[in-house]
């Protein structure tokens, strides 16, 4: 599947980001910038509301924000990752820096993107990944391994 | 010792990551503890790698991984632990390692569940397993049946709204729209009990019983014999099935066809033709029975009166007990007694108006299905149509009957004690226009009905906390 879930300009990395609000603004400035989405309050609120319903938080840094709206073109995986670690609320107390948000259209319920988005979820899980990305220091390395699980 | 078998269902509100992020993390900590696991996820694209019957019956014990339902009544009676979603994900070899440890409670259904499955309610554990699977038995019933209830229903009591008498053609207020409406909802009334007894014999023996006890239900229905006598053909029509599955098992396999299209279905269908025929033989000899029962006490005092007239309206609604009050009622309309039927009425408009209160002051322990159900409950009730409590009750007769008769026969005593006259047969509030006394009965009705609401909320509170 050649998909454009993710490619080397959704990824930025050693941002300059202090908080939650700060990362999701730049989420959705990014999303705009590359013309995953139309409309950025939208985004955050979305973003905001699936963190009010429970963390999005993993471990050792990761986190997974994501939400699912009408004003999302097309399903997408942006990665951020911070220079200072950020509250997140997560399952194991600590922080995070390492940020994989999903973006996902409306209407793609049941598609096969669904399920390569829930394959970045799965992968975070073994602990060998989580090393793999967080020893990434270019933006192509972590392309090259997102998209190998993605396919 | 066999390798341990552990089956989990995850899930999370969006369905996107969470619910999978558990999946693996369980089945990486299964891997790790040297234990097989099955799981089944709750996702955006839905259900996937379902668990059967099968898979829960092998399995040692159930994980319970999730933030939205899973539908988690399938697990009556297994070990289960019940976690959020995250736990699954942080703490999946603990969780696996309880379970290996013998240290899961078996799944009892608590009132702080999410879920809205029906079969949550009076849980009961091991022990108890074959008093379960008749109550699992009478929901599969009871949830098929209840869309019927409310169809037909609905379009009765809208019917009444053109006139008691618009599906009369031979009445001055007939309506072709209202005579519609009141046939179509008939048609749905008439397969409520062959869906139900269809249902609970679906529940117990699949499709071959499914079919038999859609003869049996409507055998039932034909002969008055009610819901009560639907419930009694579910049952038989499962077993017969049971039965014959058991007797057939020496057969060769290449012959499975066979059995399932045709023996299971011929055989099957004789056999519940000829007990049911012979089971809703004394149904109009009950019927008569209650009657001149009835008769006999038509003009004792109001209160013994009430009460043997709440008691039988509310006993089997529509069944040949319920009919027997109705029909000596409408009887003494023609007579000019106008008093009796002001009693029949009240006591057949409580039973819905009950599980409606119920459903309004008691919210958090009825599920979704029966919050929506209780709503409805309120026009049929105010309709005079009994039969939107048949749901209720039939998901526990033993315990819900009874307090309907206790809510039904204070409505009519309290309705004779008051000397209310109703001269129409039908319509419930509707009519209020012609009964005399017409705000000292509804007065009494709502005082049946809120007494019978308590009683009705307070078991559910006990059960669901039990």
């Amino acid at each position: 599947m050649g998909n454009n879930l993710i490619n080397e300009n959704y990824i930025k990395l050693e941002q300059d980001i202090h908080s939650q609000d700060e990362l999701f603004e730049a989420v959705a400035n990014l999303a705009i910038e590359q013309n995953i989405a139309t409309n950025k309050a939208d985004i955050i609120a979305g973003l905001k509301k699936r963190e009010s319903e429970s963390t999005t938080g993993f471990q050792d840094g990761f986190a997974i924000p994501h939400t699912q709206l009408n004003t999302i073109a097309h399903p997408s995986i942006l990665v951020i990752t911070t220079k200072n670690e950020l509250e997140w609320n997560s399952m194991d107390g600590k922080p995070a820096n390492f940020f994989i948000v999903l973006l996902i259209p409306k209407d793609q319920a049941g598609s096969t993107h669904i399920q390569a988005l829930s394959a970045v979820s799965k992968m975070l899980i073994h602990s060998n990944n989580r090393e793999s990305l967080k020893n990434s220091t270019k933006a192509s390395d972590i392309y090259q391994l997102l998209q190998d699980f993605v396919n | 010792m066999s390798k341990v078998k552990i089956i989990a269902a995850t899930g999370c509100p969006t369905g996107i990551a969470h619910t999978f992020m558990a999946e693996e993390a369980l089945k990486v900590a299964a891997k790790n503890l040297g234990v097989d696991i099955k799981v089944e996820t709750h996702g955006q694209v839905g259900v996937e790698n379902e668990l059967t019957k099968q898979d829960i019956i092998e399995a040692d014990g159930v994980i319970l991984a999730a933030d939205k339902d899973v539908n988690p009544s399938r697990f009556q009676g297994k070990p289960t632990i019940q976690v959020s979603v995250a736990k699954g994900i942080h703490e999946a070899e603990k969780l696996i390692q309880q379970i290996i440890d013998g240290k899961a409670t078996v799944y009892k259904a608590k009132k702080s569940d999410v879920s809205n499955n029906d079969e949550d309610e009076n849980a009961t554990s091991g022990k108890n397993k074959f008093l379960h699977s008749i109550y699992t038995h009478l929901m599969n019933g009871v949830s098929h049946m209840l869309p019927f209830v409310v169809g037909g229903g609905v379009l009765i009591a809208i019917s009444f709204l053109f006139g008691i008498h618009s599906a009369d053609p031979e009445h001055s207020s007939y309506n072709e729209f209202a005579a519609l409406l009141k046939n179509v909802g008939g048609l749905g009334f008439s397969l409520m009990v062959p869906v139900l007894a269809a249902f609970i014999a679906d529940s117990i023996a699949k499709r071959p019983g499914m079919v038999v006890g859609f003869i049996g239900g409507l055998i039932a229905n034909d002969g008055g014999a009610g819901f009560l006598g639907g419930i009694a053909a579910g049952f038989i029509a499962g077993y017969i099935i049971v039965l014959l599955m058991k007797l057939l098992e020496g057969m060769p396999k290449s012959l499975n066809g066979l059995k399932s299209i045709f023996l299971y279905p011929v055989i099957g269908i004789f056999l519940i033709g000829v007990i049911m025929t012979l089971l809703v033989e004394p149904m109009t000899a009950i019927n008569e029975g209650m009657k001149t029962f009835l008769g006999n006490f038509q003009d004792s005092n109001p209160i013994v009166l009430g009460l043997i007239v709440g008691a039988m309206s509310a006993f089997d609604m529509g069944g040949p007990v319920n009919k027997a009050a109705y029909v000596t009622g409408t009887a003494l309309l023609g007579e000019g007694n106008y008093f009796f039927m002001a009693g029949v009425s009240a006591a057949c408009i409580t039973p819905p108006l009950i599980t409606a209160f119920a459903t309004v002051f008691f919210k958090k322990h009825f599920n979704q299905a029966e919050r929506n159900a209780g709503g409805v409950n309120f026009i049929l009730g105010a309709t005079h149509i009994t039969e939107g409590a048949i749901p209720f009750a039939a998901k526990n007769p033993i315990v819900v009957i009874p307090i309907l008769m206790i809510g039904s026969s204070i409505s009519a005593i309290l309705t004779y004690m008051m000397k209310v006259q109703v001269p129409a047969p039908h319509g419930g509030f509707l009519v209020l226009p012609v009964v005399t006394g017409a705000f000292q009965w509804v007065f009494a009705i709502l005082v049946g009905s809120l007494v019978g609401a308590f009683l009705y909320g307070y078991y559910k509170k006990r059960a669901n906390n039990k």
